[in-house]
């Protein structure tokens, strides 16, 4: 097992190399791709534009500026470990806004994977024991409604209805937990609930499907069989079994959120990687771009790991040595 | 059976659970405030929000050139020898009028000396707390002359005050600049330059601490740096330790200005009002908050549910504009000014079937520009326009109107007369019928509403015989694709063109003066005015200019006018850029100009003061005045 993780961390190292090289070329093919003309002002004149140009490092071959990113990722820049480099737009380094608008991220998608987790398969569970009952029928409309709901519909229609009309909640923005447990948990409130109601659909839908799979084995047969109790079949036998899919699903979900909620964060200004992906591709902000890809691929990849490894300790069959 | 049951009722019990947790969270209702009175009251906070700051130069004076940073610097911020009014072009808000200097200055006979004596009492707020002196002006330019700083508008200076270049090493006094004592500063210029007091309006002239600013010498490090001098500060510039070490410094930015998050500014307890000229704001209000919000829906909603006082900047949405339009109660927060800003058609003089002037010409005669103005979104948006400049920035264009047409619709006859006397009309019907009047490319934006007025335009195109391919792209794409010129775009709607201030000069240097807006990669002068043998050789475009030099005879050029224009008086100024425009509509045509736009703001009940800031094309902040008793808070 240690070394397939070995393996695997590796291989997490080559892919986000590969990520950030792509990205790399594909921001230098674009048609729109000079960075410098965004901050050289409206009548840029030669000398201004290569000053900029310059100063912004963009001035060298694309490849040497990708060593030179690659190279302070690992090796530091001035401003410390990982060398994530300066905003254009704003010349400050990148490391502390990324850090700090990561910790929103986590906070926003951890709460919403609770939420959908909670909600998503426990109805998941109830229709795979009761199908085509009333319950199901309910369970699955809601599915339906809530994977056919983009989150840029349902999020101004929550604030409308929860924020401006009903006034239970406060609007958008984000208050730190330090501000207080109230005021935090009522600006997270509302988009956890709506990233949530997507993929709580979507895990509804998923568990009742394997589940219902699953209690059809001849295992559960045996067991029952065997006289052990319906709940004893259904949570040790059913559900483990029937939710190992779900384990794999949820661990590149939430990685995939952890690279920033792009549509949630924005309806509901929540400083997060998301909503500062929006700001860096509108600003051409080539280091900003390109940290958050990595970011993304960062946790893309090593959600996997984690995923395949936890996946040998549900799943007996599963070894890796 | 009855496992399942309780697992049924468990579950349930579990998801009712959630759901009750996730809407029945704490109640923090958002109290509407009060109904402005309509008297001018002071102190509260003007709160409101953008999408985005924009800037390009991260918000150092010597360098942005973004017009909401200048209004933000020249009503809160900076002082500088002169400034505004800060109110509508009606009410002079175009005018420069003196700030840190006490009076206009001495002009010698010849135009090429100017004196300014400083107020001896105006001061740099915290944490730098001295008399602004004569020297800080002069440090100011010498940053513009700095070429690390990358002075986005250094042209209106170098070239003008001897010993300006825009291109030293190291800061050093400028010979051009002279100042005898603490106050008192003279300009010497290598030409009699009519508008040099709106140069001096900008805020890259502003006066700057060297104490500070000598920490920040490249292009936009100053940006988070920036010391008061005006009514305003930054939140949390008196935290600011400036005794410490440069590198030192650097690290601590002033906690109030987050370019990511919003700004605060609050009073400048070092700023003396009886060293400022009261007529450039009323600084009715302690603090302003401007919040980055990414939701523009969501920004306006606030403005109407009262949590924030009104807009900054961002186009409201439809349904919002309407409830302001048509509802009596809201209707006086709809305030839609004068952007100063031409929309229009670039052609370009080197590619067919635009090389011929007749053709530019019909396009000018035949465009429907209050359909365009509608499908832009109706009047609070733009305004049919019948020339280059606006009348704010040049009053001597006012009546001007070289291609009348009733209501602004477009003269379909008199478009097909001109197209006649057109060599791409060879059986003389009023339609352009050569190959190259179909096909061409024709450059529009996709983002809403332009998409509209693209169909508007094709339509029109279509009524003299043009039939071009209609290429749709982002923004910025456009831009770039204008900007190099071998790229040859025959026809854009993409453009759009404000003032940097409100002399004509300020309005069409960059524009029309091919010594500064024709450069290959970055030009401004999209449609190629004054493109000479030698500019089109370097920007690989000889044939295109042989053939059409051949053709039509030499391209045309201002670049000549623009210098006599320039070196007029104050008096004579607008009149001779009034005749440079004619010369521009009527003889070279480069442009078929169909709009100028306006800026709508929208205020909520609780903003009492409203007034227009002409230089700034923004909010009015040293003017504006609300009921909220609020104190600011820190935003960044």
């Amino acid at each position: 097992m240690t070394r397939y993780i070995i393996r695997r961390l590796l291989w997490v190292v080559l892919v986000l190399l590969v990520v950030v090289f792509v990205t790399f070329v594909i921001f230098f093919l674009m048609p729109s791709g000079d960075p410098a003309l965004r901050f050289a002002g409206k009548g840029a004149q030669p000398q201004v534009l290569e000053t900029v140009r310059h100063q912004l490092g963009l001035d060298r071959p694309w490849y040497s500026q990708y060593f030179s990113f690659t190279r302070n990722i690992f090796l530091g820049d001035q401003n410390g470990w990982p060398g994530l480099g300066f905003s254009f737009a704003t010349r400050v380094p990148l490391k502390d806004i990324l850090f700090e608008r990561m910790f929103v991220t986590i906070q926003l998608a951890v709460g919403a994977a609770v939420i959908w987790l909670l909600v998503g398969i426990p109805i998941g569970i109830l229709s795979a024991l009761r199908p085509r009952s009333l319950m199901d029928r309910g369970a699955m409309t809601f599915a339906l409604i809530g994977i056919s709901a983009p989150v840029f519909f349902l999020g101004p229609l929550a604030l409308y209805i929860f924020w401006y009309k009903l006034g239970w909640l406060p609007g958008t923005g984000y208050k730190p937990l330090s501000s207080g447990f109230g005021p935090w948990l009522s600006h997270f409130i509302l988009p956890w609930c709506v990233l949530a109601v997507l993929y709580a659909a979507f895990y509804a839908r998923m568990t009742r499907a394997n589940l219902m799979e699953t209690m059809g084995e001849d295992y559960i047969r045996t067991a029952r069989a065997k006289g052990l109790s319906e709940r004893r079949v259904v949570l040790k036998h059913g559900l483990r079994a029937g939710l190992t899919p779900i384990v794999t699903i949820f661990g590149l979900d939430l990685a995939g959120l952890l690279g920033g909620a792009i549509i949630t964060e924005t309806i509901f200004n929540i400083p997060g990687i998301g909503q500062y992906t929006i700001l860096a591709v509108r600003r051409l902000d080539l280091y900003a771009i390109m940290d958050i890809t990595l970011v993304a691929a960062f946790f893309v990849t090593f959600a996997n790991l984690v995923v395949d490894i936890v996946y040998a300790f549900l799943d007996p069959r599963v070894r890796y040595d | 059976m009855t496992s399942r049951r309780i697992l049924a009722t468990a579950s349930l019990v579990a998801v009712l659970g959630m759901i009750a947790a996730a809407c029945g969270g704490n109640s923090n209702t958002a109290n509407p405030t009060d109904s402005g009175s309509g008297a001018v009251a002071t102190g509260g906070t003007y709160r409101t929000a953008t999408q985005e700051f924009g800037y390009t130069d991260a918000f150092d004076p010597t360098g942005e050139y973004l017009g909401s940073a200048w209004g933000l610097y020249s009503q809160l911020l900076l002082r500088g020898l002169m400034t505004y009014n800060h109110k509508n072009a009606d009410l002079g808000g175009n005018d420069p009028i003196p700030d840190l200097a006490t009076d206009p200055p001495e002009i010698s006979a010849d135009g090429l000396t100017y004196t300014f004596k400083l107020h001896d009492n105006a001061m740099f707020g915290p944490p730098v707390s001295r008399v602004i002196t004569s020297h800080d002006v002069e440090y100011a330019f010498e940053r513009i002359n700095l070429a690390s700083l990358a002075a986005q508008y250094g042209n209106y200076y170098c070239g003008v005050i001897k010993g300006m270049t825009c291109s030293e090493k190291k800061l050093a006094p400028v010979s051009g600049i002279a100042t005898p004592d603490d106050s008192t500063i003279t300009f010497t210029l290598e030409q009699p330059t009519g508008d040099f007091l709106y140069r001096l309006a900008m805020p890259a002239t502003a006066a700057i601490p060297q104490e500070v600013a000598k920490c920040f010498l490249k292009a936009g490090d100053y940006g988070r740096f920036v010391i008061a001098s005006g009514p305003y500060m930054i939140m949390g510039s008196d935290q600011l330790d400036i005794s410490q070490s440069c590198s030192q410094i650097a690290k601590n930015p002033i906690s109030g200005y987050n370019p990511d998050k919003g700004v605060t500014f609050v009073r400048n307890t070092d700023f003396d009002p009886a060293s400022a000229n009261p007529d450039s704001g009323g600084n009715y209000v302690d603090g302003v908050q401007i919040t980055i919000n990414s939701n523009v829906d969501d920004i306006f909603q606030q403005i109407q549910q009262g949590t924030l006082d009104g807009s900054y900047g961002d186009t409201p949405p439809s349904t919002v504009e309407q409830q302001f339009a048509t509802n009596p109660d809201l209707k006086s927060g709809l305030h839609a000014d004068q952007g100063d800003r031409t929309w229009y058609f670039t052609m370009n003089l080197l590619a067919p079937p635009f090389d011929d002037v007749h053709v530019r010409k019909a396009v000018n005669y035949v465009i429907d520009k209050a359909a365009l103005a509608k499908a832009y979104g109706g009047s609070l948006h733009a305004e049919p326009a019948t020339t280059i400049e606006p009348p704010a920035v040049n009053p001597a264009t006012a009546t001007y109107d070289p291609y009348p047409s009733t209501n602004s619709a477009g003269d379909v006859a008199a478009a097909m007369d001109e197209m006649k006397q057109s060599k791409y009309d060879t059986n003389q019907d009023g339609k352009c019928d050569a190959p190259q009047c179909k096909g061409f490319i024709f450059l529009g934006r996709s983002s809403s509403p332009w998409p509209n007025l693209n169909t508007v335009a094709m339509q029109d195109f279509a009524k003299i015989g043009l039939q071009p391919k209609l290429s749709e792209v982002d923004t910025t794409t456009g831009y770039t694709t204008l900007q190099s010129v071998k790229k040859l775009i025959p026809v854009s709607l993409v453009p759009g063109w404000g003032k940097d201030f409100a002399s004509p000069f300020g309005f069409d240097y960059f524009l029309f003066d091919s010594r500064a807006g024709l450069t290959c990669d970055t030009a401004v002068d999209y449609s190629l005015v004054g493109i000479t043998a030698d500019k089109a050789k370097e920007c690989g475009v000889t044939d295109q200019f042989n053939a059409v030099t051949s053709e039509f005879g030499p391209i045309g050029s201002v670049d000549s006018k623009m210098d006599e224009c320039v070196a007029k008086s104050a008096e004579e100024i607008n009149q001779c850029f009034a005749d440079m425009d004619k010369t521009l509509m009527e003889d070279i045509v480069p442009w078929a100009p169909w709009g100028w736009g306006k800026n709508l703001v929208i205020t909520g009940t609780s903003t009492t003061h409203y007034e227009y800031d002409a230089f700034g094309d923004v909010i009015s902040l040293g003017w504006v005045s609300v009921n909220n008793g609020l104190a600011p808070v820190n935003v960044a």
